[in-house]
């Protein structure tokens, strides 16, 4: 009988996605009564937003996909090297890294008195287009290199042997393996840089820079128009559902897989240079803003910095986010996998793929338009901002549920899979079963996820941007506030002691809860 | 001695359900039952019924005259050793043994000499404190029936328990079986897909076959005289 730990966890999403969108509905209707929602709708501001939100996507996703083919292609192709390994943690860096910090290594890097200058200003569709390729060409190659590791060896062994060209085992090889994956892959870095919000708040250079996410912010923090806000975060959600949908009719992405065996592979010199070219101009591209971000700290006002209070009570605010997300995360991602293996295990996988999608609703429905429908809906009834941190908090787990659902779910059913009735004919269940069987199992598993989900809630200038007040700031919201100051110096050293402390908060939890695994599947 | 009675089963699942299966079955204490037949036949979904696995729709399950069918897994008098994964990975051999007498590891010295015991009887005293990583496969499966040893209860489940080692090895597992077995008075059903096997280890073998035993007799008759033609087309003579 499939345990039954989901339900409360689903009730509990779907409390958290109604509940808001209830509020943004009703909210909608004062909106029409109030300005007229049919003007709101003709708005050339809101016109302009939505167009401009989803070029800056389209682009974005062009760039990353494009340059992320032909990094992975060349990862494929170069084989085993002595920095591979290294190269390949570089790309899972900017998984971890605050978008606000990124920002400021590109400014660091491509600002007009950066290393290397691009025009006047970066800020506006430039700017952005950076940060999010910086963001998601990683991304793209660490999805779309299994691909290779999908074509047997024999494909590429008979290829040699009827003397295929490298044009042509691209075109009969590689290219019908990428065509089922690609879409999913683009589909996905869409809607990332759609629902983008640090890179363009920071990076966006006005109205004509503007997406949606963070006009809705502008709407509530700024203007304080709460039905303009809601017309966008209505706008947002029909976009995130129809790209929803059009992904549902891809095949699903591939796991994250760094290991490839391609000792199989055809490897001319002049093959092996410019795949070693691509590799090097990706490894610099993202490598180079975070060492530029370092030698800007260094070069700050250290003492300055690391000497104001405020600093530290905003490591503390941003340290108990992360663990409290990550927790929170954590028992609800089991508490959904734990159903969804029981049912897969009893052959109804249907139930169970939608319990898994129901925990990443958060793709559907953006943090902020959640963050947004909750502000609207307590507004009237409390002080907002003296909830910043149980919503925050809600909110953040929600966005490290996939995360948790994708690390924890295949170690669990392959678990659940071998023991499961091993353990049910020793009467190992409950507190025994935890201690003996899942923990030493599954350490590891939810050692990343813990790392993950506090790393990405620690460093996320989302909802606290709209919840936070002067009292409660988290670091990304005090770097945010420093750039918004000018006082760059100051931001500077903010950035790099933000980002050593998410590495060294995801460092302990990885190898504090993950320990060193003893076991041999 | 285990009867199974009329006990019926089906698979269900959202949008079918299976047609059903229905079992008759006697085996006696001291002596290994062995269950054979094709693939998909139901012999491991019998096992998984006695063990408690899967829910019957009706019939009874009695051990010693006493019925079993409504007692949760862990409450049946039951040990089960399957084809694989029978030990924790990351537990050495003596703890994998020591969680089929108590769960929380709370052990009393007589428990813990029973384990040491059961360990050198199966000719792998040594490997008390080894992982499963460090043992061959057969010694793996030594140390799932010292498991079942330990845990002294009368009815032993084997499902394919030996279908990955050679047949020297095999030949010896099953004779170590066959003398356990009989000293400590088990019933045990023994599925396997050789019927080498079960003419070794079974005085007597039922014939699994569209989720009914169809036949219980004597293994050498069955294997070589049966007029059933479920029988000969499963052992290739037609």
């Amino acid at each position: 009988m499939a345990s039954k730990s989901a339900y409360p966890v689903l009730g509990l999403l779907a409390l958290l996605v109604l509940a808001p969108m209830a509020g943004l509905i009703s909210v909608s209707h004062l909106a029409s009564a109030d300005a007229g929602i049919g003007e709101l709708w003709q708005s050339r501001y809101i016109r302009r937003v939505l167009v401009f939100s989803l070029w800056q996507a389209s682009l974005s996703t062009l760039l990353s996909t494009g340059f992320g083919l032909l990094v992975a292609r060349a990862f494929a192709h170069r084989g085993e090297f002595r920095l591979r390994a290294l190269m390949l943690k570089l790309f899972g860096l900017p998984l971890v890294v605050p978008a606000v910090v990124a920002v400021m290594g590109v400014v660091s890097v491509y600002g007009s008195n950066g290393w290397i200058p691009l025009g006047r200003s970066l800020y506006g569709l430039n700017g952005i287009l950076l940060a999010h390729v910086f963001f998601n060409l990683p991304l793209a190659v660490r999805l779309l290199l299994p691909v290779w590791q999908s074509i047997p060896a024999h494909h590429w062994q008979m290829s040699d042997a009827l003397g295929l060209s490298a044009w042509q085992q691209w075109k009969y090889l590689e290219w019908p393996a990428l065509r089922e994956t690609l879409p999913g892959v683009a589909l996905l870095i869409f809607m990332l840089c759609l629902t983008s919000f640090a890179v363009v708040l920071t990076l966006g250079g006005g109205p004509r820079s503007t997406t949606l996410e963070v006009a809705i912010y502008q709407a509530l923090r700024f203007d304080f128009d709460p039905p303009r806000a809601v017309i966008l975060a209505l706008l947002q959600l029909i976009l995130c559902i129809l790209i929803a949908w059009i992904s549902s009719r891809f095949q699903r992405l591939p796991d994250v897989e760094i290991t490839i065996s391609n000792s199989s592979l055809r490897k001319s010199i002049s093959n092996q240079l410019i795949n070693t070219l691509f590799i090097s101009i990706a490894a610099v591209f993202v490598g180079m803003p975070l060492l530029a971000m370092f030698i800007d700290a260094i070069n700050g006002p250290l003492l300055q910095v690391l000497g104001n209070a405020r600093l530290w009570s905003s490591a503390g605010f941003s340290l108990m986010i992360g663990l409290c997300a990550a927790s929170l995360s954590i028992v609800a991602g089991w508490a959904l996998l734990d159903t969804s293996t029981d049912l897969a295990l009893a052959n109804q996988k249907r139930g169970a793929n939608l319990i898994e999608l129901a925990g990443s609703i958060v793709y559907v429905v953006p943090p902020l338009v959640i963050g947004t429908g909750l502000f609207i809906l307590m507004m009237p009834w409390l002080n907002v901002f003296e909830w910043t941190f149980p919503v925050v908090i809600l909110v953040n787990a929600m966005m490290g549920l996939p995360f948790v659902i994708r690390c924890l779910g295949p170690p669990m059913r392959q678990s659940k899979m071998r023991y499961n009735r091993l353990c049910q004919s020793l009467a190992l269940s409950g507190w025994n079963r935890f201690k003996f069987v899942d923990w030493p199992l599954l350490r590891k598993p939810l050692g990343l996820s813990a790392a993950l989900v506090s790393a990405l809630a620690m460093g996320d200038l989302g909802v606290i941007a709209l919840f936070g007040s002067t009292d409660t700031s988290t670091l990304p919201l005090l770097l945010y506030r420093q750039l918004s100051a000018y006082l760059i110096p100051q931001a500077a050293v903010t950035a790099g002691f933000l980002l050593v402390f998410c590495l060294l908060v995801f460092w302990l939890l990885e190898t504090g809860i993950g320990g060193k695994s003893r076991v041999e599947y | 001695m285990l009867n199974i009675n009329a006990l019926a089963f089906s698979y269900q699942s959202k949008d079918r359900q299976s047609e059903p299966m229905l079992f008759d079955l006697q085996a006696r204490a001291g002596e290994i039952l062995s269950l054979i037949g094709p693939s998909g036949s139901g012999k491991s979904t019998l096992l998984g019924l006695i063990a408690g696995f899967n829910a019957p729709i009706s019939g009874q399950i009695l051990v010693d005259a006493e019925e079993i069918q409504h007692l949760r897994p862990a409450e049946r008098p039951v040990t089960i050793v399957f084809q694989e994964h029978n030990l924790f990975p990351h537990l050495d051999v003596f703890t994998n043994i020591a969680l089929g007498i108590n769960p929380s590891l709370k052990l009393s010295q007589a428990q813990r000499s029973r384990i040491i015991q059961a360990l050198d009887k199966l000719g792998i005293g040594e490997f008390e404190k080894a992982m499963p990583g460090q043992l061959s496969g057969g010694q793996k499966q030594r140390v799932a029936i010292a498991r079942a040893l330990v845990r002294e209860h009368s009815i032993l489940l084997l499902d394919e328990p030996f279908a990955a080692l050679g047949p020297a090895l095999r030949g010896e597992m099953i004779e170590l079986l066959k003398s356990i077995v009989e000293a400590q008075q088990m019933v045990a059903l023994l599925v396997s897909h050789q019927p080498s096997d079960a003419l070794q280890a079974s005085e007597t073998t039922a014939f699994v076959y569209d989720g009914r035993v169809i036949a219980q007799e004597s293994t050498r008759k069955l294997l070589k005289e049966s007029k059933l033609l479920e029988v000969n087309e499963y052992l290739g003579y037609l």
